[in-house]
């Protein structure tokens, strides 16, 4: 019995010695034609430009929940298919200005809603946690176009004392407004303010001259993020919360029903552009106009990302592409 | 006799476990992931002789991995089948597929093989890629 088992022992020892003989052997060939061919494999993938990416994003994990101990080794992005793990910067959003378009639907198909709408919206403003630099803006849109109410001051104008002044009914015209106020943030735009857009709409879209994708165009190009409070009923899902949802997920912000009421939107909106980080890196060459984005783990695949959809390529002078085809 | 059985166990287990994270894997780097088609992946009888339903169209992962002397393209089962993208990834041929290890799942993804280029030949065409993307980026910027 004992010769038996002293047979199987040297026969697997020596199974182990063998590779162990031949990794020992072959390994530092194969470690040096590695080192080599990392550096090799870098010139492909990484390149540098005057223009650099800049992606706002955010890490929860398999509960959702916001994951804000994420370093940079955590991640990658994917750049029209390209890994890119050589990041200029990576820090915390909740640091960067934020310059805030709200958009108030105020047509004839919300006006059941209208109070409630409006009541989200001031306590939106007075709840927020302002920091200095922040900006607020209020645009409503009802008839034939959009219309601004007060300009980048909101925080100290628009009070309930001044909600009276606004009209109600008529036709609606979101892609006109969000088109508009893409353009409005786009216009004051700086390396450090984050513009984004919180929409109050039931997003059927009645008489706009832009159509969605041309509004969807505009946000993208602008780098701007929608976050899209859905007015409709939430027991009948129409084809605007369909538009509406489209909207947030492609600029990388997020679909909130408004029957979930007022609080938890606000919470959920809060704590979402606090949780926000932000990674810079050098623009990839491409020749193609619309670069698709999208971020992964590096290690743990339990962790989810969530960013915009893409963004279009600027003009090598700096100058932001507007009039996208 | 216990002791023996211990011995045993440990003398056959030791160096498939060894062999295993020393030895039998290559290293390598995901460059590029891309959603492709999954038709690869649902080859087979089903795809020759099934029904047409078989023949869903669906898309799938396809990583490009650079290793030392061959670069791969390969394509995942499912649409849902991710590598971790880290700067170093451990794989291994394994019956015409190739097994990603998957650190923190603490397991293999296999993966079937799309393509297989020599590194050099590889390198050779993205300089040429870049080359010519370049050209047309300084014709656009010339018009």
């Amino acid at each position: 019995m004992y010769k038996f088992l002293g047979t199987v022992l040297l026969c697997s020892w020596l199974s182990l010695l063998i590779p162990m003989f031949l990794v020992t052997t072959i390994y530092p060939r194969d470690l040096l034609e590695l080192h080599a061919s990392s550096q090799t494999a870098q010139q492909f993938t990484y390149h540098s430009s005057p223009s650099e990416v800049r992606l706002v994003f955010f890490a929860t994990d398999e509960q959702n929940r916001h994951i804000e101990s994420i370093h940079r080794d955590d991640f990658a992005v994917l750049d029209n298919g390209w890994v890119i793990r050589n990041f200029r910067s990576f820090a915390h959003a909740g640091l960067i200005k934020l310059d805030v378009v709200l958009l108030i639907d105020a047509s004839d198909s919300v006006r059941p809603r209208f109070r409630k709408e409006i009541d989200s919206v001031l306590n939106l403003i007075s709840q927020w946690p302002w920091n200095p630099g922040d900006n607020v803006s209020v645009m409503s849109f009802r008839g034939m176009e959009p219309q601004m109410v007060c300009d980048g001051n909101c925080r100290t104008w628009f009070t309930s004392d001044h909600v009276g002044s606004l009209s109600i009914g008529g036709a609606t015209p979101l892609f006109d407004a969000v088109t508009l106020a893409a353009g409005f943030l786009n216009g004051r735009r700086r390396p450090d303010v984050w513009p984004v857009m919180i929409v109050f709409s039931d997003g059927n879209d009645t008489i706009s001259k832009a159509s969605f994708t041309s509004a969807l165009k505009k946000v993208m190009a602008g780098e701007e993020q929608i976050y899209a409070i859905d007015l409709g009923n939430a027991s009948r899902p129409s084809e605007g919360t369909t538009i509406l949802q489209r909207m947030a997920e492609s600029s990388g912000g997020r679909f909130l029903p408004f029957s979930d009421g007022a609080d938890r939107i606000l919470s959920e909106v809060m704590d979402d552009l606090h949780s926000g980080l932000l990674v810079t890196y050098a623009l990839p060459e491409s020749t193609s106009e619309f670069h698709s984005v999208r971020i992964l783990p590096t290690h743990n695949l339990n962790l989810q990302f969530r960013c915009r959809r893409g963004y279009y390529r600027p003009f090598s002078d700096g100058v932001r592409q507007e009039d996208v085809p | 006799m216990k002791r023996g059985l211990m011995l045993w166990i440990l003398a056959v287990g030791l160096p498939c476990t060894v062999a295993g994270q020393i030895g039998m894997y290559q290293h390598g780097s995901v460059v590029r992931m891309q959603m492709g088609d999954c038709m690869l992946a649902h080859h087979g009888m089903m795809v020759a002789f099934g029904p047409p339903a078989a023949q869903v169209q669906d898309s799938c992962p396809e990583y490009t991995l650079v290793a030392t002397n061959v670069v791969y393209v390969i394509v995942g089962k499912s649409s849902n089948q991710l590598i971790p993208l880290a700067e170093v990834i451990d794989f291994r041929l394994h019956r015409n597929e190739l097994d990603v290890r998957v650190d923190d799942a603490k397991h293999e993804s296999k993966f079937f093989i799309k393509e297989m280029v020599v590194r050099s030949e590889w390198e050779r065409m993205q300089r040429h890629i870049e080359q010519q993307m370049k050209a047309a980026e300084v014709r656009e910027a010339e018009r």
